[in-house]
């Protein structure tokens, strides 16, 4: 749909015509001389016919709007005739752009991704959306796992090189101290330090970066600008220095090495084992071991009647449990039956 | 049984009362914060007066007594870590011993309880809850019980369980689980989920299929215990529980097996359950 719409700013009111020959173009009739009358674009009226098609009030500040012949006050045009904007709700005048099934004004579709405004220079239709050409392009590629230049806007078909938040081809760029062309393996080294923004980073090559004595952390294999935490041999970010087991960083707690992992002090006893049975503690001095459980030394007791036994003490097993010779013959004697069966029966499995 | 034991407690009394009494005027005086009153003929906390005042104490061993009653002022106790009654009479447990806030080992092995009281599962700190020797089964629980995920070791050995409900799954911290001569005929795959059990006691059921899922938890380390003898095992679980339990453990890994686990689960039972054992001779049936 293409609306016309003409603004007529100066009507002139004239008086020097025939009167005769002159008819008011709303109602025929002619006009009384000393009567004002209305000219517009050739056409006469009187001033009480000059009037909006649908309110019938005069125009405001005489601007109309007219369409098939007729002529509107600006409200009520707007309201017959001009579509809304999907985007802001208001009336559109003048251009309007129809695509994604509505319409809109030129400055109200934008690409959804970039907010470029789309009306120039077309769109495309991606999951609903009205993307431009670029975002389209970035959006695909990343459904494709790859990543789109930041630079010259092609597909990196290889690793990306990472620079100041975006993705480049490494070919772009040249190592800020030796010049050679660089690719994805370069690093990204803050040229001052303690500057939040990236926009003082530069780019090294692997060679110069390493000569630079810049540690690189273990775990993600990055440069640590901040604190530096070293341990197994390694260095590492002091977030990045985790446990093993429930990867929270240690933080400068106390953390427990095996077998080339680090441990929070919990993890570690509980995979490596020396946590009181009693107390659940972590056991500092000697450690009695029996029936896969460990005691410190003020624990290790029996389980009936709690009375501390020594590494000498004879016991009796229930359950897993150490019972002493005492208590154990204090037992209900059907237990005790069963309880010997139960013991002759896996000595004769063993044996 | 009012006439014995009132005819028992009737001269001796004193002396009995002063020995407990003792015990606990010596604790008072030395600022000792653990009682031991193992096999003292205690039969009631009345003989230990002023008991509930003690507010330092941390532990209290009252194994080997005639214990039948619990009252429920020992909740006063605010520092009570460790509460020992094994081998005595008690048939209830007060349900404010639940809400004791530092109460992490209670053992009350060797009793007579059928049921536990509603709400029970409230604890805060328990940490080993020893309930071995007693009359339960799954419908005595409350239902909150599965609730106290600070249990590291849950003995329920010499008891009733046809079924454990599937709620053990709760227990996250769980590391050990005895469930010793009960009359099991089924283990939830729930079980599964217990990450950190290292300790399954299984032995003298009528359990005949494992659950997969249990294939899942650590229990062939150094510290871990799988005990699963005496049950009417299906023949292929007994076959490889003859060569050990590492091959039962690889073996309902297998997808055959997963097959047969599931033919058996949805078959029903085939036939009337193995027999229970005859437990009228166990001490915790002595009612009158």
């Amino acid at each position: 749909m293409t609306l016309f719409c003409q603004l007529i700013e100066n009507q002139r009111v004239t008086q020097h015509m025939s009167l005769e020959t002159m008819s008011c173009t709303r109602c025929g009739d002619g006009f009384e001389p000393h009567e004002k009358i209305v000219n517009s674009n050739g056409e006469l009226w009187h001033t009480q016919c000059f009037v909006c098609a649908q309110c019938f009030r005069p125009f405001q500040d005489g601007v109309y709007y007219e369409f098939e012949g007729r002529k509107y006050c600006e409200r009520d045009f707007h309201v017959l005739f001009a579509p809304c904007c999907n985007k802001c709700g208001e009336f559109v005048i003048g251009r309007v752009i129809k695509a994604m099934a509505a319409n809109w004004h030129p400055q109200c579709f934008r690409c959804q991704m970039c907010a470029k405004e789309l009306a120039d220079c077309g769109f495309i239709r991606n999951q609903n959306r009205a993307l431009c050409h670029e975002c389209n392009a970035k959006v695909k590629e990343v459904g494709m796992g790859k990543y789109m230049c930041n630079k010259c806007h092609g597909m990196i078909d290889d690793a990306p090189l990472r620079f100041r938040g975006e993705v480049y081809h490494g070919y772009h760029f040249n190592c800020t101290a030796c010049g050679v062309e660089l690719d994805s393996t370069a690093r990204e080294v803050k040229s001052r330090p303690g500057f939040a923004a990236n926009d003082m980073n530069e780019l090294y090559c692997l060679r110069c970066h390493d000569k630079m004595g810049i540690p690189i952390c273990g775990a993600c294999r990055r440069p640590i600008e901040e604190r530096v935490v070293t341990a197994l041999g390694k260095h590492w970010h002091v977030e990045h220095f985790v446990c093993a087991k429930c990867e929270k960083p240690f933080l400068g707690h106390r953390h427990y090495e095996k077998r080339g992992l680090a441990y929070c002090e919990t993890h570690y006893h509980q995979l490596f084992g020396n946590l009181c049975f009693v107390c659940n503690q972590v056991i500092s001095g000697d450690v009695f071991t029996a029936l896969n459980k460990a005691w410190c030394v003020h624990h290790f007791a029996c389980s009936v009647c709690d009375t501390k036994m020594t590494q000498k003490s004879k016991f009796y097993e229930y359950d897993e449990k150490p019972v002493c010779k005492k208590c154990y013959e204090r037992f209900p004697g059907e237990l005790r039956r069963r309880l010997r069966t139960a013991h002759e029966n896996t000595m004769k499995k063993t044996a | 049984m009012k006439q014995s034991s009132g005819v028992s407690s009737c001269l001796p009394v004193s002396a009995k009362m002063s020995k407990a009494k003792k015990v606990l005027d010596e604790a008072r005086e030395t600022q000792n914060r653990e009682l031991d009153l193992v096999d003292k003929s205690v039969s009631s906390f009345e003989e230990l007066p002023g008991l509930f005042n003690m507010l330092n104490i941390t532990r209290i061993t009252l194994s080997h007594n005639k214990i039948s009653i619990v009252p429920p002022g020992i909740a006063n106790l605010s520092n009570l870590e460790i509460l020992t009654l094994a081998n005595n009479q008690i048939q209830e447990l007060p349900v404010s011993l639940s809400s004791m806030p530092k109460l992490r080992i209670l053992n009350v092995s060797i009793n007579r309880i059928s049921s536990l009281p509603r709400g029970f599962g409230a604890f805060p700190a328990l940490e080993i809850l020893d309930l071995s020797y007693n009359n339960l089964n799954e419908k005595n629980l409350p239902g909150n019980f599965f609730m106290i995920e600070t249990l590291r070791a849950l003995y329920l050995g010499d008891n009733d369980f046809e079924f454990l409900p599937p709620e053990v799954k709760n227990l996250k911290n769980l590391e050990i689980l005895g469930l010793r001569d009960n009359d099991l005929l089924d283990i939830p795959r729930e079980i599964g989920e217990l990450t950190r059990l290292r300790e399954l006691h299984i032995q003298n059921n009528r359990l005949t299929v494992l659950p997969p899922e249990v294939a899942n938890l650590d229990l062939l380390g150094s510290k871990s215990v799988m005990k699963m003898e005496e049950n009417p095992w299906v023949t292929p679980i007994m076959e490889q529980y003859l060569l050990g339990i590492s091959h039962v453990l690889d073996y309902i890994k297998t997808d055959t097996y997963k097959v047969l686990y599931n033919r058996h689960m949805h078959a029903g039972r085939s036939g009337p359950p193995p027999p229970k054992v005859d437990k009228s001779k166990k001490a915790s049936r002595n009612w009158a």
